[in-house]
């Protein structure tokens, strides 16, 4: 592929955070190309959020550089920020606003012009357009992690960073989603750090993996290539569960 | 500064106040309740001293003016909390001096309407002119909102740094301050020792200045310019502090864990 000559949309370079004496990221490193999805796979408390908080610059890292279209986010972030979106399942939109209002709301943040159309076409593409007159309190988990990943794509954005953006939902909506990325993704050559515990959603939207854990990068490549490096040296399919349980154990192991 | 982003916090916080009865009670009828107490306080004064009973009015509508803003503020900063929300704004290209801009004018705007409701049933049922002294007393009543918003931001400080736990003091502080303020009283009914501490509020300068001008009909500028001069200094340290606190949350980990 003709991917390593493009330029990073994000770089991670040497990212340290500690809480107190406990390091949750320890010397990660790693780029987004454009148009390259970045699957960041690892267990809970791995530090894929801390990470991506780093990245919003929401905490603040002991140490390391993070540029995003070759700036320094400490410099430049609310201009950078126009071009970037982000979306947890963790987090809501304003619970007690319409779905309509909450997302015109960020549509102003983001000063997305034609914002109306911008709604509907967004809403219509994820079918959540039946809940645009509705309150998100009402709206049930999984549906409001939809209007969540509906905000992230309002401002078209060229970089998304998505932390679990799907935990909740059910799995014909994942696969929805997932479809939708990818082409979101392919018609607006948008670069998505895609972060999961799910093995399956990342070989499904995966170009290149990077699996941490306890805060450092254990392995990355390709989903076939992290499988047939620590799985079955000669497979055709990506199997990510299999090559996630072996690296996730293996430090315990060693204990 | 964005207007963009500043409007979308005013209109984020105009959709909460539409579909909240409880934020449109906090608007018209807690402000309107009170004003009806005091109104009949005042029109029973009347009998006896008629100037006091303009005064007693005069201060209560001032006093509920820098409540209602002292408080709200932190209030509507909690809202992006509770609701968990916080996250997608602060993810957001926004810059945090837009943020609380964004949040004084919204309660700002909310309390302008506070005022025009107690204003109309000030003078409509009770009959009493609410003396303005035109620019003399906007001085002072510029200082009031003034020391009001410097609360707010530290009201937000403290939410950003303890969460909503936090959340009651946020209502009671401006009360805490209130004895001190002078606001129905001169402030040489109070103890010798507390007349000191008293003379670093602004908001008890701006009583004092106003009372002043009430009775004399005169503009006293070393009230003005000690509320003034006053409010600066504590704008520039509640930004400091405000300031710190950001990034000792950033440093911390829990601005995402708010
Ligand atoms: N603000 C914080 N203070 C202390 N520890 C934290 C904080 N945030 C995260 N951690 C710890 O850091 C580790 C990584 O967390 P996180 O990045 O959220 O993991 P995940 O990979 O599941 O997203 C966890 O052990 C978590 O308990
Ligand atoms: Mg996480």
């Amino acid at each position: 592929m003709s991917k390593a000559s493009k330029i990073p949309v994000l770089e991670v370079k040497n990212l340290v955070k500690k809480f107190k004496d406990f390091t949750a990221v320890d010397d990660i490193s790693f780029d987004v190309k454009e148009g390259e999805i970045l699957g960041f796979l690892g267990p809970n408390g791995a530090g894929k959020s801390t990470t991506i908080n780093c990245i919003l610059g929401v905490i603040e890292p002991d140490d390391g550089k993070i540029k995003m279209f070759a700036k320094d986010i400490s410099q430049n972030r609310s201009e950078i920020m126009k071009k970037v979106n982000y979306c947890s399942a963790e987090y809501n939109v304003a619970w007690n606003l319409k779905v309509y209002e909450a997302l015109f709301f960020y549509c102003c943040l983001y000063e997305v012009e034609n914002a109306n159309a911008r709604i509907e076409r967004i809403l219509d593409q994820m079918e959540a357009n039946e809940f645009k007159n509705k309150f998100l309190r009402d709206l049930s988990f999984g549906q409001r992690a939809r209007i969540s990943l509906c905000k992230s794509l309002l401002n078209d954005p060229k970089l998304l960073l998505l932390d679990e953006p799907m935990a909740s939902m059910d799995p014909d909506m994942v696969d929805k989603g997932i479809r939708l990325l990818k082409r979101i993704q392919k018609e607006n050559k948008i670069s998505i750090l895609y972060t999961s515990h799910n093995m399956w959603e990342i070989e499904q939207i995966a170009d290149k993996v990077v699996f941490v854990n306890n805060g450092k990068i254990a392995a990355q490549g390709t989903p076939l290539d992290l499988t047939r490096r620590h799985f079955l040296a000669d497979t055709d399919e990506p199997n990510l569960r299999e090559v996630f349980i072996k690296l996730s154990r293996s430090e315990d192991e060693h204990i | 500064m964005n207007i963009s982003r500043i409007y979308a916090i005013v209109l984020r916080h105009f959709f909460l106040a539409i579909h909240q009865f409880e934020r449109i009670t906090d608007i018209f009828l807690f402000p309107v309740l009170a004003l009806v107490l005091w109104g009949f306080l005042s029109s029973f004064v009347q009998f006896q001293t008629p100037s006091l009973a303009n005064f007693l009015l005069g201060g209560m509508i001032l006093w509920v003016i820098f409540e209602r803003v002292g408080s709200n503020v932190g209030v509507d900063f909690m809202f992006d909390v509770w609701e968990r929300n916080l996250m997608n704004v602060l993810a957001s290209p926004i810059k945090l001096p837009e943020y609380i801009t964004g949040l004084v004018i919204v309660s700002l705007l909310k309390v302008l309407i506070s005022f025009l409701a107690m204003w109309f049933v000030a003078t409509v049922f009770f009959g009493f002119a609410i003396n303005l002294y035109g620019i003399s007393l906007a001085a002072f009543w510029v200082n009031l909102v003034f020391f009001a918003v410097v609360l707010g931001i530290f009201n937000v400080s403290i939410v950003m740094r303890f969460g909503n736990t936090i959340g009651p003091l946020t209502w009671i502080l401006p009360f805490a301050i209130q004895p001190f303020a002078a606001v129905f009283y001169p402030v040489a009914v109070l103890p010798i020792f507390i007349q000191k501490i008293v003379w670093f509020l602004p908001i008890s300068h701006v009583f004092e200045g106003m009372r002043f001008t009430f009775t004399t009909g005169r503009f006293q500028s070393l009230e003005f310019l000690a509320a003034l001069g006053l409010n600066l200094v504590y704008f520039v340290i509640v930004i400091g502090f405000f300031t710190y606190i950001f990034n000792l949350v950033k440093r911390k980990g829990s601005l995402a864990k708010l």
